[in-house]
């Protein structure tokens, strides 16, 4: 392991990209905006047309969501793959992502199989949000009470894949009895999106992915810990049991609470921490948490500019770019440097 | 635009029933009694035609067919049918065979008051849901034929179906363009209960009220501007230049924004783009299932940056429903396109209709 100290270069480069990428994502869209005009609406100087409202409601959030969306599904990897000694892991597993999906198919989908039972007439952005939080909520407090009996952390990967399972079983039933256009709002939602949330929605977002960062960093000791396996840590004399459930909860926040306002958006849990350590070459926590939210954010603004097309009228689905684009990356880090740093 | 299209077969004895505006189908009655339909297009991008021969009884003993040359051949007139769509309904309604249909998949979304009292009395039966329909319940029912529809080749129920010898008959219906195309659908479902003449008058009938209407829009030379569909996460679903909801709006002597784009279909835009041209139209034709400005701001509030959500000029069918919650804009809308086109005129020319009541197209509350 390298000192923290020899990656200020990495973690300047990393952050003036980042910094590049967002001013890029602001600059480019679907309506033609000139730079000057941008940052004459970001500095306050109101435009009369609608390029001020463009860039402030609706680029400027989704860029920001971009950036906690990235960060936050990428450390919840980071901590999951540490947690299960699994380079698999990613927010998938424990059920988080498909509990969400399943709380937003009651909502979408359900309404019509059981209307007795529910009595929304409509819904919007809000409701699905709280439906699709408490529907992670749900799986992971189950997956809470299966890990407090089971003691081995192998076996609480497989019952959270066992919960996810389930899950997606019960979305099947409840897509096969809907309407097409509820089986079109529900697909839409699985397809991602950054670009739907007003400002008080990305607070709850922040506040959520602040938490988690808070609870990684306090877990900085015990997550260094657990890559050298279980009974290891505990001759360190770490509380494990207390970590775990820190580590959980923080995954919870972070996945469920992105998840729940941006879609199920695959892949950059899984990706982004495979990439930053083959960028800096090291598992050390204290390098790796800073290190897997500037990597997730840069990836996120990018495949989201990718995704508006900059200057055609048509804009992709955020969830299919963040594959395309990031998967070949993993590959190529992974085939230059032959061997996987775990 | 609709262009008429009069079609003749060759033979100097046959007669064909003049298909004015459907592009889908063709009729042709041979002097033999024999009446052949071909739907052209069962599904978009079809590269097969489906024909069927449709023998009256009477003279059923006397003719023999090729079993091959044909998809079913039918003997008429059909007493019990099963219908799949919605859009079927009032065609059969109107042709006064509604006593004939026995069964349809997901009866609560039929909104026809006629077919709910048959429903509500078991006279139709439900066969389960639409795209994978209770073959068994089919089977049961044993109706004389199927009327069903696909959007692709390969419906293994179907086939099922047909190998128990109950024919399916594809209507295609919904990938007609115009509007007077798809409402001249019910030309296609007359020969199966000898309603020829029936249909004729009227279709005719919609077809002229159809017209009046479009001459009367015409008249006027102010030319609203008008936006329409609405987001799904960020992507803007709207109608096509070519399609059947931008052919009413060009009938109805409005200025669809999106008019010169190629699509017949839906467009799928990002947000931006639509308030970079929609920002200032007139009105707000059809926000998808939208019904309530309250809904419409909850749903996103990019919405409220639009005139048209400002100044309340958003109009949608989503408030006209049936007794069971099914929408009646898709099930009466394709075969009578000239309310949907007075609804239409009503709003976007206020002078023009004054004492009208819009059928479909409600202001959102």
């Amino acid at each position: 392991m390298s000192k923290p100290s020899t990656y200020s270069f990495h973690f300047i480069t990393l952050l003036a990209v980042l910094l590049l990428c967002f001013v890029i994502n602001i600059c480019l869209g679907s309506v033609n905006i000139s730079f000057i005009k941008t940052i004459q609406a970001l500095f306050g100087t109101v435009t009369e047309d609608s390029s001020y409202y463009i860039i402030w409601e609706y680029r400027l959030p989704k860029a920001i969501t971009a950036i906690l969306v990235g960060g936050g599904l990428s450390l919840s990897g980071l901590l999951m793959q540490t947690l299960f000694r699994n380079p698999l892991a990613g927010p998938y597993v424990l059920g988080i992502s498909s509990g969400a999906s399943l709380g937003a198919a009651l909502l979408i989908m359900g309404t019509s199989l059981f209307s007795f039972v529910f009595t929304f007439s409509t819904f919007n952005d809000i409701s699905l949000a709280i439906a699709s939080s408490l529907g992670s909520f749900l799986v992971l407090s189950l997956v809470l009470v299966v890990a407090a009996k089971v003691k081995d952390t192998m076996a609480l990967l497989i019952i959270g894949l066992m919960f996810g399972s389930i899950t997606a079983a019960i979305v099947s039933v409840l897509s096969y009895f809907s309407k097409a256009e509820k089986l079109q709002q529900y697909i839409f939602w699985s397809f991602g999106s950054l670009g739907n949330l007003s400002w008080m929605q990305l607070l709850i977002i922040a506040l959520c992915t602040l938490t988690g960062i808070f609870l990684s960093i306090i877990s900085i000791k015990p997550l260094n810990a657990f890559l050298l396996g279980e009974n290891y840590a505990k001759s360190l004399g770490i509380g494990l049991k207390t970590s775990r459930y820190i580590i959980i909860v923080a995954t919870g926040l972070l996945a469920g609470s992105i998840t729940a306002f941006a879609g199920p958006i695959a892949f950059v849990g899984l990706a982004v921490p495979h990439i930053s350590k083959q960028m800096f070459n090291t598992t050390d926590h204290k390098i790796q948490i800073p290190a897997v939210l500037c990597c997730g954010a840069i990836l996120m603004l990018l495949c989201d500019t990718i995704a508006q097309l900059p200057g055609s009228v048509s804009v992709l689905p955020i969830n299919a770019i963040t594959s395309i684009f990031g998967a070949p990356v993993v590959i190529w880090l992974l085939v230059r440097k032959r061997k996987m740093i775990f | 635009m609709q262009e008429k299209k009069e079609t003749t077969f060759n033979n100097a004895n046959d007669s064909s029933t003049s298909i004015q505006y459907a592009n889908g189908f063709r009729i042709e009655t041979q002097s033999n009694g024999i009446t052949i339909i071909k739907v052209l297009k069962p599904w978009v991008n079809a590269e097969t035609t489906h024909t069927y021969a449709l023998v009256p009884k009477e003279i059923q003993a006397s003719v023999t067919l090729n079993k091959n040359e044909y998809d079913a051949i039918i003997s008429t007139p059909v007493e019990n049918i099963v219908v799949t769509s919605t859009t079927h309904i009032p065609a059969l309604e109107e042709l006064g065979v509604l006593n004939q249909l026995i069964g349809f998949p997901d009866t609560k979304y039929i909104s026809s008051i006629a077919a709910r009292k048959r429903i509500d009395s078991g006279k139709i039966k439900e066969l389960g849901v639409n795209e994978s329909i209770n073959t068994e319940a089919v089977l049961e029912l044993q109706p004389d034929l199927i009327f069903g529809f696909a959007i692709n080749d390969g419906n293994s129920t179907y086939e099922t179906i047909q190998r128990a010898h109950i024919p399916v008959i594809y209507n295609s219906d919904w990938v007609e363009e115009t509007p007077l195309g798809k409402a001249e659908w019910i030309k296609f479902f007359a020969p199966f209960f000898n309603k020829t003449k029936e249909a004729d008058i009227i279709f005719n009938e919609i077809e002229t009220s159809y017209l009046e209407a479009k001459k009367l829009a015409a008249e006027v030379e102010n030319k609203p501007t008008v936006l329409s569909g609405a987001m799904f996460n960020d992507i803007w679903y709207l109608p096509g230049g070519k399609s059947w909801a931008a052919s009413f709006l060009k009938d109805a002597n409005a200025n669809y924004l999106w008019n010169a784009t190629d699509e017949n279909g839906s467009l799928s835009l990002s947000w931006e783009s639509v308030l970079d041209v929609g920002k200032h139209a007139d009105y707000w034709i059809g926000p998808a299932q939208l019904a309530t400005y309250k809904e419409m701001e909850a749903s996103s509030q990019h919405y409220t940056q639009f005139d048209a959500f400002k100044n309340k000029k958003v109009f949608t069918t989503a408030n006209t429903k049936g007794e069971t919650g099914g929408t009646l804009y898709y099930e009466l809308a394709p075969q009578r396109p000239d309310l949907v086109l007075k609804d239409l005129i009503h709003i976007l020319h206020p002078g023009l209709l004054p004492n009208y009541v819009p059928y479909f197209f409600k202001p959102l509350l």
